[in-house]
């Protein structure tokens, strides 16, 4: 597969950049509030991702689209946005089909106080008639984790999302 | 009381013209005829301009009736569109949605076309053909193409057509003071769901199923002017919706769209239903196209595009973006909610599931809970199939009812 900047510029930044000393613990810490985060969301407990993230967290989804050939961001929020996202969930009508994100670390770049992980997502959608799942998207989380608290937290989460297809939609994010 | 079999499939005590049979909605033979009847005479947007920006920037596009289209700007600036078939041995000639391509050479046999349709080389062409056949019998179809209405570009694969202009009826009065500037895509994305194309398009028809939609009863519904919005029918099955302001600030997480929109009322809203699957939807700070690419009976393909101004400063896109998002991207709260809507309808109405008919019988003076805009689609989609949306079959009974009906009464 070639990788182009076009195609995903942030991919390539972090294959191009050399993952400074982290040990065994601090790499493990560092993964599991990726893991976390998906347990989280899967679970719509939205108290224990907000809990996740830091103060100054950002949400973004992007993609790239090929046919009008633009970058495209599809979701931007702060911590404040991301909170009255979930707050306002139950005054909407959403499709209630669980999601199953499953994700893999791939690289951890430590950067001083924080660190950049580079996650492959694949998201599962379960009918709630019948339970078939199918896949639902694929995608990265490209995120930014503080490691200077007593625990890492979620400073920055950007879900970059290769599938643009994606039915009618979902109200929750990846 | 609930009804029984034979209450079901009794016709509905309205007008004949205020209700629909549902098995147009389901019929292979009756969608079939719809692309041959409906689509195929009529102007179709296949793209924007601005996604062609460049001489030889091309885009492809998959017309409504079945088309593989490529739609091109020639060395001469112009937006051409052809189709995207070989005219030697019927091969698709470009794959990528979209890119640049001074020649348009089909790879499998290495044929080649200009922007203008033109085939300019066949390979060992003398040798195969001698002087049978040659390049200037060898050119593409080209199809109808304008660039209009806020600078989209518009399809017409049948010759005789009538045109653009004509097509529309007068319906686009409404919104062209406000596309005088030249706007730029920023958004596209494609929703397929299992549903009938025209109840997508009901629902871009209808505002009485904004009870679907809590973000737009907290700043439209319980607001003032509302129902004071009001439709009007144009020619050939178009429709238009009158503007009020909006509230969005009364939705937490949203907040008065300040970006606003060139000669835009504050908090404006205006939309064109374009006849027989096309939505103009200027929300203020956003203008949201809606394509609808029908599939089969049961599913549709909906091109969404959202556009900004071209002139647009990085911040002002920004909140355009946020603005269009927060409704109408694939995550947004109201685009989820009314795809849902339609796929709840096409998986109801199925072949097999006896539904039968889908009421338009709301008159309130054609405001915004009125269902004339149904009404209007539906009058223009009989006149077009030559069979009534209300009796498809010609069976009969929907009129009989309705007669002993106003009789009994």
């Amino acid at each position: 597969m070639t990788l182009t900047a076009k195609a995903n510029p942030i991919a390539l930044s972090r294959l191009r950049a050399r993952p400074l000393e982290m040990n065994v613990e601090q790499r493990k810490a560092v993964e599991e509030v990726v893991y976390r985060s998906c347990l989280a969301l899967d679970a719509r407990d939205y108290k224990a991702f907000l809990a996740l993230c830091d103060p100054e967290f950002r949400y973004t989804i992007s993609t790239y689209s090929p046919e009008i050939r633009r970058e495209m961001v599809w979701l931007d929020h702060d911590r404040k946005g991301m909170e009255t996202l979930f707050t306002n969930l139950p005054r909407h009508n959403s499709d209630h089909s669980p999601l199953t994100r499953h994700c893999t670390v791939y690289t951890v770049t430590a950067n001083g106080e924080s660190a950049e992980v580079v996650s492959a997502l694949q998201v599962f959608k379960t009918e709630l008639d019948g339970g078939a799942t199918e896949l639902f998207a694929v995608g990265r989380f490209h995120d930014t984790v503080k490691l200077a608290g007593a625990t890492p937290t979620l400073a920055k989460r950007l879900v970059r999302l290769e599938t643009r297809l994606l039915g009618y939609g979902y109200h929750i994010p990846f | 009381m609930a009804k029984s079999a034979a209450d079901w499939t009794a016709p509905p005590n309205f007008p004949a013209t205020h209700y629909v049979d549902s098995r147009i909605y389901t019929d292979e033979a009756i969608f079939e005829e719809e692309k041959e009847k409906l689509f195929k005479p009529s102007w179709i947007i296949a793209c924007h301009e601005s996604e062609l920006a460049a001489n030889y920037d091309y885009r492809l596009f998959t017309h409504p009736a079945g088309m593989p289209l490529i739609v091109i700007r020639g060395e001469d600036a112009k937006v051409r569109a052809f189709y995207n078939i070989c005219p030697h041995r019927g091969n698709t000639i470009l794959y990528d949605p979209a890119g640049n391509a001074k020649r348009l050479t089909c790879i499998f046999h290495q044929w080649s076309f200009d922007a203008r349709g033109n085939c300019i080389d066949i390979s060992r062409g003398e040798q195969g053909y001698q002087q049978r056949f040659c390049k200037e019998d060898a050119a593409m179809r080209e199809v109808r193409c304008q660039v209009a209405f806020g600078g989209f570009v518009w399809v017409n694969v049948t010759d005789d057509a009538p045109g653009l202009r004509e097509f529309m009826g007068g319906a686009m009065e409404i919104l062209e003071p406000y596309m005088v500037q030249p706007m730029e895509v920023f958004h596209y994305h494609r929703a397929r769901v299992r549903t009938n194309f025209k109840l997508w398009h009901d629902t871009n028809s209808e505002f009485y199923h904004d009870y679907l939609h809590y973000f737009n009863r907290i700043t439209g519904m319980m607001q003032p002017g509302y129902f004071d919005r009001k439709y009007t029918g144009f020619p050939n099955g178009h429709a238009t919706v009158g503007s009020m302001q909006i509230q969005y600030d009364k939705y937490e997480g949203s907040k008065e769209r300040a970006v606003g929109w060139p000669g835009l009322a504050r908090g404006g809203w205006y939309m064109v239903d374009v006849f027989p699957g096309m939505t103009y939807n200027l929300r203020t700070s956003v203008l949201r196209i809606d394509t609808a690419i029908p599939l089969g009976p049961n599913e549709v393909l909906i091109e969404f595009r959202g556009l900004g101004l071209k002139s647009d400063t990085e911040e002002e896109r920004r909140q355009r973006v946020f603005d269009h998002n927060m409704i109408w991207g694939p995550f947004g709260r109201n685009l989820h909610e009314d795809l849902l809507g339609v796929h709840g309808q096409g998986r109801a109405m199925r072949r097999g599931t006896d539904s039968r008919w889908v009421l338009q019988g709301r008159e309130e003076n054609n405001t915004i809970h009125d269902e004339v805009g149904m009404r209007h689609y539906y009058a223009e989609w009989s006149r077009r199939m030559g069979r009534p949306a209300y009796d498809p079959y010609r069976e009969g009974k929907p009129d009989r009812a309705f007669q002993t009906a106003r009789a009994a009464a």
